[in-house]
């Protein structure tokens, strides 16, 4: 994977050609961090657009797989992103630059909320505008699902009718099991896991038609 | 009194023992309000808080630590906060040496799969919260016609969206 490509201790001075500097990277996340209202989905729908569509430096595919490690790291999932991507990106300034971008501005705006809370708390018109903002944002994040489902699909299609189908109903039962079962997230995330190693690892030699692509692009190996 | 040390080892702990936005949110309940640190209130208007504002809403916490320790405290909370996802760099280490194993395509393919439904879920607990009628469905609809368009800005998506809501649940 590039990410690892200098194990996050180098700290280049310069920026590499093609990648942005750190300056770039904080406006870039700043701009991130002041518009991300509504919470996770917006952030996460942002950083698509910034990264993957507009700049294209980052493949859709790979920020789905910077996600899932994410996933598995204590905290705040958006914080990790944040710190990988800054460090694909730009090293370790990169990080500094980024988490600095997304966080400054929002634990600023947050604290002045925090502040004036008290007096609009009982205010209709704030309740108003939050009834119709939040499933806004139920929207937003549709499409930050649709656009991860963009690489899984596509790879699923290359995969043949067998394969769509086990991924479809893969995504149904994940659905169902957090709304209708409420199963927790971490032991579906991890059930999931186990479920895709058993499932689409070509176990015999000569599999048939769930023989997985290579893992990743050959070129970003180290 | 706050001991500002013992302040951060709580905030910190919560943040090192949870995943995701509110995970941390029993840890620090039971932590503060029983060392008398914040009230029961505190919490939920954090949360309310941590709604509106921009970022991930795990940034709820920052609020938390200004309603009950001011600037100070969400200075600590947000470094409490940014520590713990560092840790990610490590899990990337891991992940690197263990990519070329035979299985790990499988898993990650499983994962990503997960993560297409983990959002499916989100959006479908968002449209099922009390308070969202038939209305909000449109809206999320409409949200989501713009958003998926990539060319309106997403500011304007949620001010429309804020907009219309006050128009009709005034």
């Amino acid at each position: 994977m590039s990410q690892d490509r200098d194990g996050g201790t180098m700290m280049p001075s310069t920026p590499r050609p093609g990648q942005p500097g750190a300056l770039t990277l904080l406006r870039i996340w700043t701009a991130i961090g002041l518009q991300s209202f509504g919470g996770g989905a917006s952030t996460q729908l942002l950083i698509q657009r910034e990264f993957v569509q507009r700049r294209g430096w980052i493949g859709a595919d790979e920020l789905l797989r910077l996600w899932n490690l994410c996933l598995f790291t204590p905290g705040i999932n958006l914080v990790s992103l944040t710190i990988l991507i800054g460090r694909k990106l730009g090293g370790g300034r990169g990080i500094v630059a980024s988490l600095a971008g997304l966080l400054a501005p929002s634990a600023a705006v947050t604290c002045v909320l925090a502040a004036g809370f008290e007096a609009v708390q009982h205010s209709t018109t704030v309740h108003a505008v939050l009834r119709g903002v939040v499933p806004a944002t139920a929207g937003i994040m549709a499409v930050v699902g649709a656009n991860f489902a963009g690489p899984v699909a596509q790879r699923a299609r290359k995969d043949g009718l067998r394969v769509m189908w086990v991924c479809g109903v893969f995504v149904v039962a994940v659905t169902l099991a957090l709304t209708v079962f409420k199963l927790s997230a971490a032991s579906v995330l991890i059930c999931a896991a186990l479920l895709g190693a058993a499932i689409f690892t070509p176990w015999r030699q000569r599999s048939t038609a769930l023989d997985p692509a290579p893992m990743t692009d050959p070129t970003t190996l180290p | 009194m706050i001991n500002p040390v013992a302040y951060f080892l709580l905030f910190l702990k919560a943040s090192l023992f949870s995943t995701g936005g509110l995970s941390n949110l029993p840890s620090l309940h039971q932590d503060l309000i029983g060392a008398g640190w914040a009230v029961d209130a505190e919490f939920g208007e954090s949360i309310a808080i941590g709604q509106i504002s921009p970022g991930p809403n795990g940034l709820w916490v920052i609020s938390l630590g200004y309603l009950t320790y001011g600037y100070f405290g969400a200075i600590l909370a947000l470094i409490a906060i940014i520590l713990p996802p560092f840790l990610v760099l490590g899990v990337a280490a891991i992940f690197a040496r263990i990519a070329r194993k035979r299985w790990v395509d499988g898993l990650m393919r499983g994962l990503s799969l997960a993560v297409v439904g983990v959002l499916a879920s989100v959006c479908w607990t968002i449209l099922r919260q009390p308070g969202v009628i038939w209305s909000g469905w449109l809206i999320a609809l409409g949200a989501c016609l713009l958003a998926a368009s990539r060319r309106v800005n997403l500011i304007a998506i949620l001010g429309l969206a804020g907009v219309v809501g006050y128009i009709l649940y005034r």
